[in-house]
């Protein structure tokens, strides 16, 4: 029987649906007949771009996710690897990066609360304690023609942030801040947790085989479901439109967070203490529906949920609102029947979950089933009832791509004034220091951290007590490089990274990605898609340490579709990674404040007349196009390893990477880390040399270094005590400008006083 | 058998795990009870009470005032009202203040309050590391300060309420109870932002009770126990130890606190 398709259309528009009319016309021929409201929107949420990756996944086989310490690669709630063995006991850390724009545009205390508290229950569900946090923020210019809302998205975000984050108590371990015009009408809110895990206590989010030879039960835990963020995932999937999208921002909680994470512990602990076989998964998008029809799918079971049983916060919710809503601060188990009393009493009983949060309860909700049917019931009657394999099944497109507007040239005239250029660079919003929004984050909660935002290129904690081994944790990604070489902005966010973690002698051994781009209906944003892809799978490939001819895996991952302004107006591409380093003895990890006048400043990777995208072209030269920096695969690998085996070694005593603004700009920073000392580079006055953004490391060594250094490194300075950078005819008196270089982003974007 | 010390985890406490492990590593044996583990915390045989950072019941009504008013409050007051050193960190502070702990001139009653920072310019959380000093009647009294010396003593805070405000009455006796003082790095009083982070009276860092055994300070000790925890850029003597000698796990300023109880507890 062929649908209506007006019939259906009219489905689509009264129910807020995100799908085309040819999908719900699809949606028809599975069930044979008009689908139920829970059924509609059920599949509307596992259909989104969101859920379904269904613009994208093909394309994202491109990346290299296989490596020999991966154990569990993208397709789970986040990713997990094998980091150290302590006392015999083998641990893996567990890795998770998402998005959360549209929400934190709309409403972005809110938005960004929800972000932090989203990422780090994909990282819970896996069996581990959370141990960090990342994000990685991207705001529109606060100083251009829409200046005043960038600002105050800029200040929600943060604030967001760290209620959420300092609350729940996982350390903050910084991510990077760009402002760029491109994001004036959609900010970027890109959120990593990270977490520990024994190897032997990894849990999957899928109800285990077991579960066909005993009955096992659905346990709903945490906060009353009510009708918030409903629709939530439909949104991260549509162009921002802020009357809908307000309703459908989920409300966090990170005092209810707290207690489940305990809670969790205690269940989990008891769960293998009983020694039985259980799956544990967050509720995210879409809520219950999607939370109990994967579980099921995943597990190639069935399973029949009454929402009758479901603890709501509000009397007489519709069946598709109880069902789909995305009420924060839940997450579902499925174990035995036989455990489940013990499980309810953990969270209702000992942790006193009614007590502490009205109508926060543990409950048994449903019951897997040994014929593979997603089915609901709702006051007796049937809500929905599905195949279950139908629903996780998805839906794929191929999207047409086609190559975009050419960038304009590099210019003609190249001004160089050392004394002039570098302050000017220093006190821009592209150059000054992030310590305005790291001054909020409690970095330091758990008692771990060893290097805090700031203070070298990456974070480092040491995230087993008593044990020496140190994770080294950076996210990059330049909007600059990406808006006028696509494919280089990906490499370049995998090798900034890299060279990050590299920076403090950690060897890197694995990446998360988020792809933040415009609409994929547009041909030009699925080709700057493509040229992404590419570029972070080229970068990955050359970029394996752990062993030979592997590559860096991309373990854990999100795409976000769809940002761009009301007009159409797409981001920047915005590819973003995270990559996560080992250091072995973190007793041996360098930051990058100068130690000791008398040093030399090596530099690592030649210089290269690059100047696309770079700070020296926006500040100094006022340029908008050029030839971006090339990423140098074998040199950046090259690079990297002298680097660990030189830190390793002791050789090191100070590092920074050189990105934006160059070797100038590195040096600057380092001079701008340290209480006192100065650097004198033998550099005149010459733009490719100070200014050039080609990849590259500083180094603070000892004088005796000088014979041993490889082809792409030479001596280009030492460290003096004078607090000043200088060169060859000029110098500029760094010391003097630490106040204002430390301030401006307060003053702009707190106190609101302009420049 | 090294001392017990009782670490209370209340709903929404979230620096439990790196209190006790901080005990551990200065001598003594840190044992976390949740809230309504009333029976097991009051005949655990412990030695003293910490009650450490985090958000208490989410900060309900005032920060602290939740949790002051629990059952297992009631232990903690009878312990330190009969002499067991009790320390309380951030919101443990927090917690001790709105108990009437602390100061504690009449027991129980709440005398001081720990209000929202006071910065130019700036409202809210504020995350850096700062210098204290002991003032030399809280070395002489007060365990928690025993081997806290007169140097400065580079902490770490993190709190959107730390400001220590007492009635103007009680101003004289507020002053001598404000044994715990931010400071320069060379160990000069603090009077101002930003040395002193929040604005409190008397540059008050820590505030004890009369008797000493019970301190309500906002700095977190547990996130200085090493010398690894320290900033490779921080001014004085401890970065210094640092730069020289890189991030290496051995004790740190913060482990004096720690020291001094189980030295306390040594000598009793």
């Amino acid at each position: 029987m062929k649908p209506d398709r007006n019939e259906l259309q009219a489905e689509i528009r009264n129910r807020g649906l995100s799908m085309t009319v040819d999908e719900a016309e699809r949606l028809h021929g599975i069930f044979g007949r008009m689908p139920s409201p829970l059924e509609f929107h059920l599949f509307d949420i596992m259909w989104s771009e969101h859920c379904s990756y269904k613009s994208s996944r093909k394309l994202l086989k491109k990346l290299p996710s296989r490596a020999s310490q991966v154990v569990i690669g993208p397709g789970e709630d986040a990713g997990v690897v094998r980091f150290c063995n302590h006392g015999g006991t083998d641990f893996d850390i567990v890795v998770a990066h998402e998005s959360h724009n549209h929400p934190s545009q709309v409403l972005p205390v809110e938005g960004a609360a929800t972000g932090v508290g989203g990422i780090v229950r994909d990282v819970y569900c896996m069996g581990a304690d959370v141990i960090g946090s990342l994000d990685l923020l991207r705001f529109g210019d606060p100083l251009g023609r829409f200046g005043e809302r960038c600002r105050g998205i800029a200040r929600g975000v943060v604030e967001g942030i760290w209620q959420y984050g300092n609350a729940l108590g996982v350390p903050n371990l910084g991510g990077d801040t760009e402002f760029h015009p491109g994001y004036d009408d959609n900010c970027l809110v890109n959120v990593v947790a990270l977490g520990i895990v024994r190897h032997d206590r990894v849990v999957h989010s899928y109800v285990p085989a077991e579960a066909r030879h005993e009955p096992y039960v659905f346990i709903l835990t945490g906060k009353p479901t009510d009708d918030t963020g409903f629709g939530g995932a439909t949104f991260a999937s549509a162009d921002l439109d802020g009357e809908l999208g307000m309703k459908s921002v989920q409300v966090a909680d990170p005092f209810l967070k707290r207690i489940l994470a305990q809670a969790n512990r205690d269940v989990l602990d008891y769960l293998f203490e009983e020694g039985v076989a259980f799956g544990f998964k967050d509720l995210g998008a879409g809520g219950i529906a999607c939370v109990t029809s994967e579980m099921a799918a995943h597990g190639g079971l069935g399973i029949h949920v009454n929402l009758d049983d479901v603890p709501v916060s509000i009397p007489g919710l519709p069946p598709e609102v109880a069902a789909c809503s995305e009420t924060q601060e839940r997450f579902g188990l499925a174990v035995p029947e036989r455990v489940a009393e013990g499980v309810l009493a953990i969270y209702n009983g000992k942790y006193e979950l009614p007590r502490l949060f009205p109508g926060a309860r543990a409950a048994v909700i449903g019951h897997f089933t040994q014929e593979p049917v997603y089915r609901v019931t709702h006051c007796g009657t049937q809500a929905a009832c599905a195949p279950a394999e139908a629903i996780t099944e998805g839906v794929f497109y191929d999207r047409p791509h086609e190559a975009g507007e050419v960038p304009i040239p590099d210019p003609v005239d190249m001004p160089c004034s050392p004394g002039k250029d570098i302050p000017e660079m220093l006190l821009s919003i592209g150059g000054c220091s992030r310590g305005a929004v790291w001054s909020y984050y409690d970095s330091e909660v758990r008692g771990a951290t060893v290097l805090r935002p700031g203070e070298a290129d990456s974070c480092v904690i040491l995230p087993v007590p008593g044990c020496p081994a140190g994770l080294a944790v950076s996210g990059d990604g330049n909007p600059w490089y990406g808006e006028l070489d696509p494919y280089q902005g990906g490499a370049h966010a995998v090798a900034e990274a890299v060279r990050n973690v590299v920076s403090v002698g950690a060897v890197p051994i694995c990446a998360t990605d988020c792809l933040n781009y415009g609409s994929p209906e547009s041909p030009a944003v699925m080709h700057q898609f493509h040229r992404g892809i590419e570029g972070i799978a080229d970068a990955c490939r050359h970029l394996g340490f752990v062993e030979p001819g592997e590559p860096l895996p991309i373990v854990s991952g999100n795409v976000s579709f769809y940002n761009q302004s009301s007009s159409g107006r797409s981001i920047p591409p915005s590819p973003i990674v995270a990559v996560f380093g080992r250091i072995d003895d973190c007793s041996n990890a360098v930051d990058m404040v100068l130690k000791k006048p008398g040093n030399v400043i090596v530099l690592l990777g030649p210089r290269h007349p690059e100047f696309g995208g770079s700070l020296y072209y926006r500040k100094v030269v006022g340029h908008a196009g050029g030839r971006v920096p090339l990423f140098r695969g074998p040199l950046e690998a090259e690079m990297a390893r002298w680097v660990i085996k030189k830190v390793r070694s002791g050789e090191v005593r100070g590092s920074h990477d050189i990105s934006i603004g160059g070797l100038a700009l590195a040096a600057a920073e380092m001079v701008l880390a340290s209480n006192g000392p100065g650097i004198v580079l033998e550099t005149g006055a010459d733009p490719v040399q100070l200014y050039s953004e080609t990849p590259g490391y500083l180094l603070e060594m000892d004088p005796s270094c000088g014979g041993s250094l490889p082809e792409y490194a030479r001596v280009v300075g030492r460290v003096t005590s004078d607090g000043r950078l200088s060169g060859s005819g000029w110098s500029v008196d760094i010391q003097d400008m630490r106040e204002r270089w430390a301030d401006l982003l307060a003053s702009i974007v707190w106190r609101e006083e302009g420049v | 058998m090294k001392p017990r010390v009782a670490v209370v985890r209340f709903p929404g406490s979230n620096c439990e795990y790196e209190t006790a492990r901080a005990l551990d590593a200065c001598g003594l044996q840190g044992v976390i009870f949740n809230w309504n583990e009333l029976s097991g915390a009051a005949g655990s045989g412990s030695s003293a009470w910490v009650l450490p950072g985090g958000f208490s019941f989410q900060d309900r009504v005032r920060a602290g005032a939740v949790a002051a008013r629990e059952r297992i409050m009631d232990v903690v007051y009878g312990d330190a009202v009969s002499g067991k050193p009790v320390l309380g960190i951030c919101n443990g502070a927090q917690i001790l203040v709105e108990s009437g702990l602390v100061p504690g001139w009449r027991p129980g009653a709440v005398e001081a309050s720990l209000s929202g920072n006071l910065a130019p310019g700036r409202t809210g959380y504020l995350s850096r590391w700062i210098f204290v000093r002991a003032v030399p009647e809280g070395v002489d009294r007060c365990p928690w300060l025993a081997d806290a010396g007169e140097e400065p003593i580079p902490l770490p805070i993190a709190h959107a309420e730390g400001r220590f405000v007492f009635r103007s009455a009680d101003e004289q006796q507020a002053l001598e109870m404000s044994v715990l003082r931010y400071c320069s790095p060379e160990g000069a009083p603090a009077s101002d932002w930003p040395l002193n982070p929040n604005g409190s009276s008397f540059a008050a860092a820590g505030v004890m009770n009369p008797r000493g055994n019970v301190l309500a300070m906002m700095p977190h000790p547990e996130r200085a126990l090493n010398i690894h925890h320290v900033p490779p850029n921080l001014p004085g003597p401890w970065g210094e130890v640092r730069r020289n000698r890189g991030p290496v796990s051995e004790p740190g300023p913060g482990a004096s606190f720690f020291r001094g109880l189980a030295r306390y507890l040594e000598v009793q």
